[in-house]
């Protein structure tokens, strides 16, 4: 008989097992990559992001309509693209920093305060979270934008795109990005840019999310744009009543009843 | 002494109510009780000299230096407690290695006297050590030029231009002061710097007495080294000329 | 047991600076430049990227190898040199701060990819350059040149520096060299950038892609001859069956 006792240290008793099912080619799961068309641009009083909103495993949608704009601080903003849970957690931990240090410094947070601590903690990793963003903000040194890879480096751009769709999307910005465009031309672009990517990469689909942050203002554009909404089918394809014959009829009840008995001295509270 | 039986000063990590810290006071007195040592900055050097006071006659003569060298342009010269000083140096020497190590260029005397502030400072604030009982003359020649600091038992430390610690240090200072310090060669301070030392000496009331001396300047390539043999010789005989005719 | 250490592999999806950068000194000052190039494959991920890094007033480094890595140890390099110059009251010399980028490419060779060359002015030397090449030595040199592009252009530089040049002539010889290095390297390109670091101040020099200095392109030989051949009547073509 086994022992109930688990001896000290590590259990690799699974090793061999998963070595095997590898080889007989059943890897491990893998994590939920954000096949992804993000991009930020400049404009004449801010910064534009914007996002598609499909989630990829492998070939399938895991999710149709995530965010991937995620909140670093009221005037900061970061586009997520790579490993979903790495972005996700990430951006998190980095937010919940940038909070605790602007309260520290009292001062109102930089964009390049969020853009360090990102490329610090990236580096750190040495590539293994799987962490491709698009950082931009406002601040009281002008807006940034900023892209951030999985191994820590940065660029600082005036237009960046990032994710599976960004090829599609940097051609939107290359032929049409202006410096000092107007609100409106800028949010536009990001929406061209981001539906270049839907359309045309396949890890990219479903809506376009975009974000306008000013000096004083931060909008966060929801499903600003809805390409893909399921339409009413042209026939029904349902079977009519009666289709299937049945031959028994059995019911039962499932309720379940059940006495109590309650077993006292007499001395409880009066709860009546 | 009025602190005494007062209870404030057993600890160096408690503050006498008017605001003193007596350990350290009774430090400064062991670098008083001390054999005096000078340093000098002239215009393109550094002398270093110390009044070496030989307590027994079994003594091997250049046994127990007070002169030590920190770094191939740094000296150090310490009064007080002999021990002590070995400690000093030997931090000041690993100070020097380190920043070498990171900066690859050799440390400014400033950079040192720094540390060594800090080093010593650290003495003086738990009640399970004892203060450094020496005062501690550093004396280099660095990108700077010429540079000469001293460093208390407190951990605060000054630039001079000619400094004195020790049993003869009032002495030896009117003397420095005399000096036109600036106009020396370093060759002519290491005459003065004798002189100095064999003036405060007080041969009645001390025993025999050793004079140790070092110097940095262009004779020597702008590393500490002992005074030669012939300059030291020179040094003291004339030393011991002047130290006859102050007397007639 | 590894017999042969290969530096130039980058880890899968890594950023790349696939570069030509130089520095070169010069009477009173040097001249640092750099192509723009950021790629990850075969993407230009910035075409406008600025690889001449600030680390102090008057030190710059050119950055060559992974873009993590080398902002990564250029960043450290930064703040040691601000801590320097806080403490000492003074700004560090050139040499200080290649010594502290030898000491992080070497200490660390194993998990880096960097070639640097750290340049700029001091009080004690003026001006110096130094390389930093993969393995973490470190070289003072009169001239240096770095990146995948690089290769091509040792010969060219060989032939053509001279000392005593002054900035002009200086600037000239980099803006020559990185465009030869540029139309030849696959991995460097966009823009050339350059800064010319004196004691008086650090001056920014930009050529534009579409004002790159032009050497030989090839059109004399594909194109058509600019004269007739004119065959002799007399001469019969070869008869073919």
């Amino acid at each position: 008989m086994t022992s109930v006792f688990s001896p000290p240290g590590f259990d690799f008793s699974n090793t061999l097992r998963n070595n095997f099912f590898a080889e007989k080619g059943l890897p491990l799961p893998k994590a939920t990559s954000t096949g992804t068309t993000i991009v930020g641009c400049l404009f004449e009083d801010g910064i534009v992001l914007g996002a598609d909103t499909r989630a990829t495993e492998g070939p399938i949608v895991a999710d149709k309509n995530c965010e991937k704009i995620h909140y670093i601080t009221d005037n900061i903003r970061c586009c997520g693209a790579g490993t979903a849970a790495d972005t996700e957690f990430t951006t998190a931990l980095i937010s919940s920093n940038m909070e605790l240090h602007s309260l520290s410094t009292g001062r109102k947070p930089r964009v390049v305060t969020a853009m360090t601590m990102l490329k610090q903690m990236l580096f750190r990793y040495q590539g293994q979270v799987g962490a491709a963003l698009v950082l931009g903000g406002v601040d009281a040194t002008g807006p940034h934008l900023f892209t951030i890879h999985p191994h820590g480096s940065t660029d600082k751009l005036p237009y960046v795109t990032m994710g599976s769709g960004s090829l599609a999307a940097m051609a939107v910005f290359e032929s049409g990005w202006k410096a000092n465009m107007s609100r409106e031309a800028a949010l536009q672009l990001v929406k061209d840019a981001i539906s270049a990517g839907i359309f045309n990469d396949l890890g990219s689909g479903s809506n376009v999310d975009a974000c306008i942050i000013t000096a004083s203002h931060t909008e966060m554009l929801r499903n600003v744009e809805m390409p893909n909404i399921r339409v009413q089918k042209e026939r029904q394809y349902g079977f009519r009543r009666g289709t299937t014959a049945w031959k028994t009829e059995n019911i039962r009840s499932l309720v379940v009843s059940e006495e109590v008995t309650l077993l006292g001295t007499g001395d409880e509270m009066d709860t009546t | 002494m009025t602190s005494i039986g007062t209870g404030y000063d057993l600890s160096a990590s408690t503050y006498s109510p008017d605001g003193r810290i007596f350990q350290v006071e009774y430090a400064n007195k062991a670098v008083e009780n001390s054999g005096t040592a000078i340093g000098l900055k002239v215009k393109d050097g550094v002398v270093l000299a110390v009044e070496k006071l030989v307590h027994s006659k079994l003594l091997v003569p250049g046994a127990n230096r007070r002169i030590q060298t920190v770094d191939r342009h740094i000296g150090l010269a310490t009064a007080g407690l002999p021990a002590d000083g070995r400690t000093v140096a030997n931090r000041a020497r690993d100070e020097a290695a380190g920043y070498r190590d990171f900066y690859r260029s050799p440390p400014t005397l400033k950079t040192i006297a720094d540390r060594i502030g800090q080093f010593v400072q650290m003495y003086t604030l738990y009640s399970s050590v004892r203060p450094f009982g020496i005062s501690t003359i550093l004396g280099a020649v660095d990108k700077d030029g010429p540079a000469l600091y001293v460093v208390e038992p407190s951990g605060v430390f000054f630039g001079y231009h000619g400094a004195a610690v020790g049993k003869g240090r009032q002495l030896a200072k009117t003397e420095l002061e005399k000096l036109k310090l600036s106009e020396l060669t370093t060759r002519e301070a290491v005459i003065e710097a004798a002189r100095i030392i064999y003036l405060v000496h007080e041969d009645a009331k001390e025993k025999d007495f050793e004079l140790e001396m070092s110097w940095i300047g262009p004779e020597t390539n702008g590393q500490h080294v002992a005074v030669p043999k012939d300059l030291f010789d020179e040094a003291e005989t004339k030393a011991k000329e002047a130290l006859v005719s102050g007397f007639e | 047991m590894v017999d042969r250490i290969d530096f130039q592999q980058l880890k899968a999806g890594e950023v790349n600076l696939g570069t030509s950068i130089m520095a070169v000194q010069f009477a009173n000052g040097v001249v640092i430049g750099a192509d723009s190039r950021t790629t990850t494959g075969s993407y230009i991920a910035n075409r406008v990227t600025d690889k001449l890094t600030h680390v102090h007033d008057r030190v710059y480094c050119c950055r060559s190898g992974s873009a993590a890595d080398t902002q990564a140890v250029a960043d450290i390099v930064h703040y040691y040199l601000q801590l320097f110059s806080q403490s000492s009251g003074a700004p560090p010399p050139v040499h200080t701060a290649a010594s502290m980028f030898q000491k992080l490419c070497y200490e660390n060779k194993d998990a880096l990819s960097a070639g640097i060359i750290v340049a700029g002015w001091d009080k004690e030397v003026g001006p110096s350059v130094y390389n930093i090449p993969l393995g973490g030595g470190l070289f003072r040199q009169p001239w240096a040149i770095g990146g995948s592009g690089s290769t091509y252009v040792y010969g060219y530089c060989d032939a053509t520096y001279k000392e005593g040049w002054g900035r002009d002539e200086t600037v000239e010889f980099v803006k020559n060299t990185l465009a030869l290095a540029m139309s030849r390297d696959g991995s460097s390109g966009g823009v050339i950038r350059m800064c010319v670091i004196t004691e008086e101040g650090v001056e920014r020099l930009f050529v534009p892609g579409n004002e790159l200095p032009k050497f030989w392109t090839g059109t004399e030989v594909l194109a058509a001859p600019k004269t007739k051949v004119v065959l002799d009547p007399q001469v019969a073509p070869m008869v073919v069956e």
